[in-house]
C-alpha cells in the first residue's frame, strides 16, 4: 500500500504532495470492518438489555418530565447543516477519485466555507449559549468508560454506567471529529490559495514546497479519517438501540425513559424538561438560562 | 533521479493493422498504453521522458482510419487523415471550407503532412510548466505554477480556469465544433458518438485530460453533418509567427444569413480556455440581428464578458473581442 | 580583378545540398561510444554529493567524468563541467556508454544531491542594496593590472527611488567614458528625448548544435567539433587541455552556424576528449536542441536609458547612454561596443556612456552576430524617428545629417575610420526602396491595417589585419590556398581565397581551397568571427599570393632571362610582359621551385610568420612553390561596415499582428567580394534581426529561475513565412582605401539593420509611438493599440 504521493519539484527535489488514495480505501475498509464487526458482535455475542419497564418504573423517575430537551433548535440546525456540508465535502472530495468525474472544486470549497461557518457558529453557540463544559471528559468518566469497554468486550453483563448529557463515547467522537475537522478546515483554507476563489488572490508560493506537502497530507489524512468517522457515526445513528438519540437530533428531545436509562441525573440535571446543570467539572460551570443553581441543587 | 531530455526511452511498439486489433491492444494495456498518430505531440512527450508509456500503439498501419468518405449526411474523415489531406480535399474545401482553412494553418507544411486530424484534436496543452514535467495539477500534482503571481502565463487562459489555466491549442477543434462535428470513439466495449462540443473537457471535469478520451478509447473518425455545408465561414488564427506556432487566439465561425440578418451562427474561440470555447452568449446575442458593425460590436463585447486575466495575458481580452467582432462582420475566411 | 566581385559556386555547396557534407556528429570511429550530460536543475547550487553507483553498474556504461577531473580554469571562467552550477542547465557531469540511450538511462539513475543557493535573474535585482548575487563571491569580476577579483556592486535605495516609475535607475556605473561635455550638449539642445529601453536576451540557436567527437592515437587528440574557426580552435582546444598544438588534430569542415557562439568551438568540446582519454574509446557527444538552449550561448540583454539632444536643424548635440547589461553566469560586456556603435551612427557632438554588467544565474552570454551593435541599433533607431517627427525633419534626412563619413570617429578615443560611405548607402537605399513614395504610405489605413515604414542604420566592425596566408603552387599547375579560417556557411573560405587567385590571374577552376582539417597544414588566421575574415584574409591571401608571384617572377627570370619585374602571370602561365611566348606554366614553375628549394619551396621562410604557419609551411616544403606571408599592409584606423535596412509593414490594429511586406538592405562594405554571398549575409542577418525585433524570446520563471524558451517553438526565431519572399539588396561598392582588395566584413551589421528597420516601421505604424522594448510581439503591440496596461513592466526582462 502506498501512503504518500511524492513528486520531484521543478528543481528535482523530492517533495511530499499528498496522501496516496490507497489511504482512502483503507479508511473505507476500516469503517466497514468496524461497522460490520460491531454489528456482528452486538448481534451474536452481547447479552440482552434489561427490560424497559424496570427502568421507567425505577425510583429515580420521580419528577422527571415526559420530554427532556436534548438539542435546541439551533443546535439541531447546526448539526444538520454541518452534516450536509460534510457529505458534500466528502462526495466532492472522493467521488472524482473513484472515477465519478464532475467539476468539484468550487462546490468543495464553498461547502468547506459552509462547514467553517457552521463550526464557527457552533463554537460561538456552545460557548455563549450552552455549557461548553458539558463536553468535558473527567477522570471519573474515563475510568467508567474503561470499565464499560471491558464489560462490553468481556460480555460481562449490562452497562451500569450512566452518562451526563453526553455519553463518553459521544464526547470522544465529538472531540475526534472536532480535531479532524479543524485540521481539514485550516488546511483547506490554506489550499484555497491554490485555486481561484473570491477570498484571496492565488499564490501557490505562500508556503514552501515542504510545508505545502504537510498541508496536503494533513488535509488528506483528515479527509479520509472523516470517511471512517462519518461511517461510524451514520452506523450508530441507524442502530435501533440508538434511535432515541437519532430522533432527538431530529425533534430535539428524549423521553423520560431514555433519560433515566442512559443518563445520570447527577451529571445531567433536568427540571421541567429543561436541562440545567450539566457540567462534569466541579466548580467550573457557568450556569445558564438565568437559573442560579448549585450543581447538586436538584438533590 | 536526474533529469534527462531529448532522448526517447524504450517502449514496446505495437503496429496493429485494424481498428479491432488497436482497440484490443489499448484495452489490454490500459493505463500503460499510448495512442500514436502523427507523433507530433507524442514524440515531444517521449523525447522529454515525461510521459513514459509502456505500450505504444502506432495507428500508422490501420488503413481504415485514413481517408475522407462521403457519409449519409455529410462526410466522414478518418482520424488518421493528415491535415494536408484535410486542407486540400476538394469536398472539404467546397462545403466545409472552415475546416480546410483551420487545418491549413496548423504549424508548418511538414507537420501538416505528418500530423493527423485525430491527433490535432486530441493534442495535449502546451503550457510550458506542464510540458517541463513539473508536478502540476494536470500532471497529477497539486499546484498550478502558471497562475502564480509572477508566473509566465502570456499564453494561458482567460476563461474556464479551474486550478489549471492551460489552454487548448488545437486549430481544428474550433472549426469542428462550429461545424457540429461528431466524434466516433471506439473502445473494447462499444462505439460512442460524441458531439465535438462534448468531446473537449475542462479541468473541472478531469484536470489530467483535454478530451473525453480515456485509456482504452480510440478516436476513429470525425463526421461532419451537412448542417453547415456551404454556409458562410470565418476562420482566423493569431500567432506570434506565421508558421510553426500555436494560436494565441483563434476563432471559427459558421453563419447563415437570411435577408441580411443572422439566422443561425456558431462561434467558437480557442486558445482562451482549457477547451475550445463555444460562445453561446454571442450566438444568442446576434441571432436575428443584421450583419452589421453594431452587431459585431455587441457580439465582441458579449464574448469577453467575465474574462478573468492572469499577470501577462490581458491582451487576450481585446484580441478575442476583436476577432469575434471580425468574425461577425462577415469577412471572408 | 577577374574573380573578386563575381558570383561563384563555393566548393562546399554540392556536399551541403546533397547531404554528403559531414558535420561533427556525422563522424564515426572504430569503437566509438556516446556520452550524455547531466544538467543542473537549479539556477544556482552546490553539488553536495554524487552517487553514480547504480548507473555505473548498468551494462554498457563505461565511465563518468566529473568536474574535478577537468583541467583547472580561472575562478571567474567557465569550465565544461562544474560542481557549483550557476544556471539551470549547466552541465555537471558526463556519462559514457556503448550507446546513447544507455548513457541517457544511466544519467537518470545518478543521484546528485544539490544544495540550492540564492539566485538572481535580473541585474537590477542584484543591484538592489539587499539583492542577491549570482555568485557566492560577488556579482561582477573586477579586472585590473594590480589584481583581479570578484566584487559586489550595489546601488542605494535612493538611486532606485530617484529614477521614478518605469525609468531606469542610474546608480554608480562600473564603466564610463565621455567625449566632450554631455550635460552641456543636452542643455544646448532644442529637443531632448529621455527613454527607458529593454532589449531581450536571446539564444544563438544555430541549426547545428555544438556536438563533438574525440579520440586519441599515440598521444595525439583527434577532435571533430562544430566550430566557426579552424586554426584558432585548434589552439583553443590545445590550451583548454594543456596540450601542444602538434598534439591536436582538429577536423571541422562544415559548421551549421555559430553566430558568435562557436568562435573557438565550444566549452563542452573538451568533455568527449577527456572522457575518451579516461575510458580509452572514441567518444561522441551529440548536443541536443534542449542542451543547446542552455550551453549554446546567448546575446546579453540590456536595460538602458538614453537621453539624446538635437539642435533644431537635426544635428545630434549629445547622447547620454546608460546600459545595465545582463552578463549571465560568466559575465559579458558588449555594452561597450553598443556605446561605440551609437557614437559612430550619430556622430554626436558630445557623448557619455555609462554601464554596469553583472552576473545573473542565466545561461552564458557571448558575442552574437553584431554583439552590442545589434541591440543598440534596434533600440535607438525608433528614438531617432521620434526625434525626426518632433523636429519636423524627414527620418532618412535626420540620419543623413548625423551620419559619419571618411572623417568620422568612433568610441571614447574618437578613433578614425578607414572609410565610411553611409550617406551614399542612405541615398542608394532611398532610391532602391523608394523611400519618398513609401513614406507617403506611412500611417495610411486600409481596413484594419495600417502601413508603417521604417529605416535602420547599423554599423559594425568590418575587419582586422596582421594574419598569415599560405598558398602552394603544385606541379599539377593548381594553386592550393590553405585556409585556417572556418567554414560556418558564409563562403569565406572560398571568397577570401579569390584574392590569391586574382593576384596570380588564375582561373577559379585551377584553385583548390584547403580547409577544415589542421592535419592539412593551415596558416595562422583570425578567428572566424567579428566580421574579420573578409578583410583579414583577403589581405593575408593577397600577401601570400604576392609572395608566390614574386617567386614565380624570379624563377621565370632565372630560366628565361631578364628581370623578375618583366614577368607577369595570366591563365596559369607566367610570361614576359612584352613577349608572351617567353613563358612557362605554373606547373613547370612549381617543379622548378622544388628543384631550387630554399625559400622557393618552403624550406626557408620569412621571419615574421606565426609558428603555426611556419610549421604548416615546413610540412608542405618541397611539394611545390610556396607562398607564405604575413599581412603587413597598412591599416590605419578602424574598419567599419554599414548596412541601412528599409522596411514596410502592415500592422493589423485589431490583432496587433505585423506583416512585413518589403525589405531592402543596402551596404557599405567596400568592394563587393561575392554578390550572391553578400545578398545572403544582408538578408540572412536581416532576418535574424527581424526575429529579434518581433518574436524571438528568452523566458524564465522568476520563482524557480528555470528557462522555458528552450525549444524552437517556444524560443520563436523567425520562420521563412515571417519575411517577404523577395527582399532587395544593394551595395555602395566603393573600395576601402586601407586594404588591397578593398573589401570590408559584412557578417554582422545586417542584424541590427533588420531589427531596427522593423522596430522603426512598427513604431511608424503606431503613429510614432516607441514601445521601447524587444521583441515587439502581438501582445505588446495590441496593449498599446488598445490603451491597456502593457503585459510586462517597463524594465521587466526574461519574459
Amino acid at each position: 500500500m502506498e501512503f504518500w504521493r511524492r513528486a520531484a519539484n521543478p528543481w528535482g527535489q523530492d517533495v511530499l504532495i499528498g496522501i496516496a488514495w490507497d489511504l482512502m480505501w483503507a479508511a473505507v475498509i476500516v469503517g466497514v470492518v468496524f461497522v460490520a464487526g460491531h454489528a456482528l458482535y452486538v448481534k451474536l455475542l452481547t447479552p440482552k438489555q434489561q427490560p424497559e419497564a424496570q427502568i421507567d418504573a425505577g425510583p429515580s423517575a420521580a419528577g422527571i418530565p415526559e420530554r427532556i430537551v436534548r438539542h435546541t433548535g439551533a443546535a439541531r440546525a447546526f448539526h444538520w447543516l454541518m452534516s450536509v456540508a460534510m457529505f458534500v465535502l466528502l462526495i466532492t472530495a472522493f467521488f472524482p477519485v473513484v472515477g465519478i468525474q464532475f467539476p468539484w472544486v468550487t462546490i468543495h470549497w464553498i461547502a468547506g466555507l459552509g462547514l467553517l461557518l457552521t463550526v464557527l457558529y457552533h463554537i460561538w453557540h456552545s460557548i455563549v449559549k450552552q455549557d461548553v463544559w458539558s463536553m468535558w471528559i473527567d477522570m471519573k468518566e474515563l475510568k467508567e468508560g474503561t470499565r464499560e469497554l471491558g464489560r462490553f468486550l468481556k460480555r460481562s453483563g449490562e452497562s451500569r454506567a450512566k452518562a451526563g448529557k453526553y455519553p463518553l463515547d459521544h464526547k470522544l467522537y465529538h472531540h475526534a471529529i472536532a480535531v479532524v475537522t479543524t485540521l481539514a478546515i485550516v488546511t483547506g483554507l490554506l489550499m484555497m490559495f491554490r485555486v481561484d476563489t473570491p477570498l484571496w488572490a492565488r499564490n501557490p508560493y505562500i508556503l514552501s514546497d515542504q510545508l505545502w506537502g504537510v498541508v496536503y497530507v494533513v488535509h488528506g489524512i483528515s479527509g479520509v479519517a472523516l470517511i471512517t468517522l462519518v461511517m461510524a457515526h451514520v452506523y450508530f445513528a441507524v442502530r435501533p438501540e440508538k434511535w432515541w438519540i437519532t430522533l432527538s437530533m431530529i425533534n430535539g428531545f428524549i423521553g423520560r425513559k431514555d433519560y433515566l436509562e442512559h443518563h445520570d441525573p447527577e451529571r445531567w440535571a433536568v427540571k421541567d424538561g429543561t436541562p440545567t446543570a450539566v457540567s462534569g467539572t466541579p466548580g467550573s460551570a457557568p450556569l445558564r438560562e438565568g437559573i442560579p443553581q448549585n450543581k447538586r441543587s436538584h438533590h | 533521479m536526474a533529469v534527462m531530455r531529448d532522448m526517447i526511452p524504450a517502449f514496446e511498439l505495437f503496429q496493429p493493422a485494424s481498428v479491432e486489433e488497436a482497440v484490443a491492444l489499448l484495452d489490454q494495456h490500459g493505463d500503460d498504453s499510448w495512442v500514436l498518430a502523427g507523433g507530433l505531440d507524442s514524440f515531444d512527450w517521449f523525447k522529454d521522458r515525461i510521459k513514459r508509456p509502456k505500450a505504444v500503439v502506432d495507428l500508422g498501419g490501420v488503413e481504415r482510419l485514413r481517408g475522407i468518405r462521403s457519409a449519409e449526411d455529410g462526410i466522414e474523415i478518418g482520424a488518421m487523415t493528415t491535415l494536408t489531406e484535410v486542407a486540400s480535399h476538394s469536398d472539404i474545401r467546397e462545403s466545409y471550407g472552415l475546416l480546410a482553412a483551420a487545418a491549413n494553418q496548423v504549424a508548418t507544411p511538414q507537420i501538416r503532412n505528418q500530423g493527423t486530424l485525430g491527433g490535432n484534436v486530441s493534442q495535449d496543452t502546451r503550457c510550458w510548466y506542464y510540458r517541463s514535467g513539473w508536478p502540476c495539477y494536470r500532471a497529477d500534482g497539486n499546484i498550478c505554477y502558471a497562475s502564480a503571481p509572477n508566473a509566465m502565463n502570456r499564453e494561458h487562459c482567460i476563461f474556464g480556469a479551474n486550478r489549471c489555466v492551460a489552454v487548448n491549442q488545437s486549430d481544428t477543434a474550433g472549426a469542428l465544433i462550429a461545424l457540429d462535428a461528431q466524434m466516433v470513439v471506439q473502445n473494447a466495449k462499444r462505439e460512442r458518438i460524441i458531439s465535438a462540443d462534448d468531446f473537449f473537457i475542462g479541468p473541472g471535469t478531469d484536470i489530467t485530460r483535454m478530451t473525453v478520451l480515456r485509456p482504452g478509447d480510440l478516436l476513429t473518425a470525425i463526421r461532419i453533418p451537412s448542417t453547415w455545408a456551404g454556409a458562410d465561414f470565418f476562420w482566423e488564427k493569431v500567432e506570434d509567427r506565421k508558421s510553426w506556432d500555436f494560436a494565441l487566439v483563434s476563432v471559427a465561425r459558421t453563419m447563415r444569413v437570411t435577408n441580411g440578418t443572422i439566422a443561425q451562427s456558431r462561434v467558437v474561440v480557442n486558445g482562451v480556455a482549457p477547451y475550445p470555447m463555444r460562445l453561446d452568449a454571442v450566438e444568442a446575442a446576434v441571432r436575428g440581428q443584421p450583419v452589421s458593425e453594431e452587431t459585431a460590436q455587441v457580439g465582441g463585447e458579449a464574448a469577453v464578458r467575465r474574462a478573468k486575466t492572469l499577470r501577462h495575458n490581458d491582451y487576450k481580452v481585446p484580441l478575442m473581442r476583436n476577432l469575434v467582432r471580425r468574425a461577425l462582420r462577415g469577412e471572408a475566411a | 580583378m577577374a574573380l573578386i566581385g563575381q558570383n561563384i559556386i563555393p566548393p562546399d555547396l554540392v556536399a551541403k545540398v546533397t547531404g554528403r557534407a559531414k558535420f561533427a556528429e556525422d563522424f564515426r570511429a572504430e569503437g566509438m561510444v556516446f556520452a550524455k550530460l547531466l544538467l543542473s536543475p537549479m539556477p544556482h547550487a552546490r553539488v553536495r554529493s554524487v552517487d553514480a553507483a547504480e548507473a555505473l553498474a548498468m551494462p554498457g556504461v563505461l565511465g563518468i567524468l566529473r568536474a574535478d577531473e577537468l583541467p583547472e580554469v580561472n575562478p571567474q571562467s567557465e569550465a565544461a563541467l562544474t560542481d557549483e552550477p550557476l544556471y539551470e542547465g549547466e552541465p555537471v557531469l558526463a556519462v559514457a556508454a556503448v550507446d546513447e540511450t544507455t548513457a541517457a538511462d544511466a544519467v537518470e539513475r545518478i543521484k546528485v544531491d544539490f544544495e540550492p543557493l540564492p539566485f538572481v535573474l535580473d541585474p537590477l535585482q542584484s543591484l538592489h542594496p539587499k539583492g542577491p548575487n549570482a555568485r557566492t563571491e560577488g556579482n561582477y569580476f573586477f579586472r585590473s593590472r594590480e589584481g583581479s577579483e570578484f566584487r559586489t556592486h550595489k546601488w542605494t535605495e535612493e538611486d532606485f527611488a530617484a529614477a521614478g516609475e518605469g525609468r531606469l535607475p542610474m546608480g554608480e556605473p562600473l564603466s564610463e567614458w565621455t567625449v566632450g561635455d554631455t550635460d552641456a550638449g543636452l542643455a544646448d539642445a532644442d529637443l531632448v528625448l529621455d527613454e527607458t529601453l529593454v532589449h531581450q536576451t536571446l539564444t544563438h540557436h544555430p541549426m547545428e548544435p555544438r556536438s563533438a567527437m574525440a579520440y586519441w592515437q599515440n598521444g595525439k587528440l583527434y577532435i571533430h567539433t562544430s566550430t566557426q574557426s579552424t586554426a584558432q580552435t585548434q589552439a583553443g582546444v590545445a590550451r583548454a587541455l594543456d596540450l601542444e598544438m602538434d598534439n591536436v588534430v582538429l577536423i571541422g569542415e562544415y559548421c551549421g552556424g555559430g553566430f558568435g557562439s562557436k568562435i573557438r568551438g565550444s566549452t563542452i568540446q573538451v568533455v568527449p576528449a577527456l572522457l575518451s582519454r579516461k575510458i580509452g574509446r572514441p567518444v561522441m557527444l551529440r548536443i541536443t536542441r534542449y542542451e543547446e538552449s542552455y550551453i549554446g550561448r546567448s546575446r546579453p540583454g540590456f536595460q538602458a536609458r538614453v537621453k539624446m539632444g538635437f539642435r533644431s536643424d537635426g544635428r545630434a548635440t549629445a547622447i547620454d547612454l546608460y546600459i545595465v547589461e545582463d552578463g549571465g553566469a560568466y559575465g559579458s560586456g558588449d555594452f561597450g561596443t553598443a556605446g561605440a556603435v551609437a557614437s559612430l551612427s550619430y556622430q554626436p557632438l558630445n557623448m557619455r556612456l555609462r554601464g554596469v554588467s553583472l552576473y545573473t544565474n542565466t545561461p552564458p552570454r557571448s558575442a552574437q552576430r553584431g554583439p552590442g551593435g545589434a541591440q543598440i541599433v534596434g533600440m535607438l533607431e525608433p528614438i531617432i524617428d521620434k526625434a525626426a517627427r518632433e523636429l519636423g525633419i524627414d527620418r532618412l534626412e535626420l540620419r543623413r545629417i548625423n551620419a559619419p563619413d571618411n572623417d568620422g570617429w568612433v568610441g571614447p578615443n574618437r578613433g578614425a575610420l578607414t572609410s565610411a560611405y553611409v550617406r551614399e548607402a542612405l541615398d542608394q537605399g532611398k532610391e532602391q526602396f523608394g523611400w519618398e513614395e513609401k513614406s507617403r504610405l506611412s500611417g495610411q489605413r486600409n481596413g484594419t491595417k495600417v502601413t508603417g515604414v521604417g529605416i535602420g542604420l547599423s554599423p559594425f566592425v568590418g575587419g582586422s589585419s596582421g594574419y598569415d596566408g599560405l598558398v602552394v603552387l603544385r606541379p599539377d599547375g593548381k594553386l592550393y590556398i590553405h585556409q585556417g579560417i572556418g567554414n560556418l556557411g558564409t563562403h569565406s573560405i572560398a571568397d577570401t581565397a579569390r584574392a590569391a587567385a586574382d593576384v596570380l590571374g588564375l582561373p577559379w577552376e585551377r584553385c583548390e581551397v584547403v580547409w577544415g582539417d589542421t592535419s592539412k597544414h593551415l596558416p595562422w588566421t583570425s578567428i572566424q568571427a567579428g566580421s574579420q575574415t573578409t578583410h583579414a584574409h583577403t589581405r593575408a591571401n593577397h600577401a601570400a599570393a604576392m609572395d608566390a608571384r614574386r617567386k614565380l617572377q624570379e624563377i621565370a627570370a632565372r630560366e628565361l632571362g631578364g628581370s623578375p619585374r618583366d614577368y607577369v602571370t595570366s591563365g596559369g602561365n607566367i610570361h614576359h610582359r612584352s613577349n608572351r611566348s617567353q613563358r612557362m606554366t605554373f606547373g613547370y614553375a612549381a617543379r622548378r621551385a622544388i628543384q631550387l628549394g630554399g625559400r622557393y619551396d618552403g624550406h626557408e621562410l620569412a621571419d615574421d610568420l606565426n609558428a603555426m604557419t611556419v610549421a604548416s609551411a615546413q610540412a608542405l616544403a618541397g611539394e611545390g612553390l610556396i607562398g607564405a606571408a604575413k599581412d603587413t599592409y597598412s591599416h590605419e584606423g578602424g574598419t567599419w561596415s554599414f548596412v541601412v535596412g528599409f522596411a514596410l509593414v502592415e500592422l493589423d490594429v485589431e490583432t496587433g499582428h505585423v506583416d512585413l511586406k518589403e525589405y531592402t538592405a543596402v551596404a557599405d562594405c567596400g568592394r563587393v567580394l561575392h554578390p550572391r554571398s553578400l545578398a545572403a549575409q544582408l538578408h540572412g542577418g536581416g532576418v535574424q534581426g527581424m526575429g529579434i525585433a518581433r518574436s524571438q524570446k528568452w523566458v524564465f520563471d522568476p520563482k524557480w529561475g528555470v528557462s522555458f524558451a528552450k525549444r524552437f517553438y517556444t524560443a520563436r526565431p523567425p520562420g521563412i513565412l515571417d519575411v517577404p519572399l523577395e527582399m532587395q539588396w544593394g551595395a555602395v561598392g566603393i573600395p576601402d582605401p586601407q586594404t588591397p582588395v578593398g573589401a570590408k566584413g559584412i557578417g554582422e551589421p545586417p542584424v541590427g539593420a533588420g531589427s531596427a528597420a522593423i522596430a522603426s516601421a512598427i513604431s511608424d505604424a503606431l503613429g510614432g509611438q516607441c514601445l521601447c522594448r524587444t521583441p515587439l510581439t502581438t501582445d505588446v503591440i495590441l496593449a498599446a493599440l488598445e490603451g491597456r496596461e502593457q503585459p510586462y513592466g517597463p524594465l521587466e526582462i526574461h519574459v
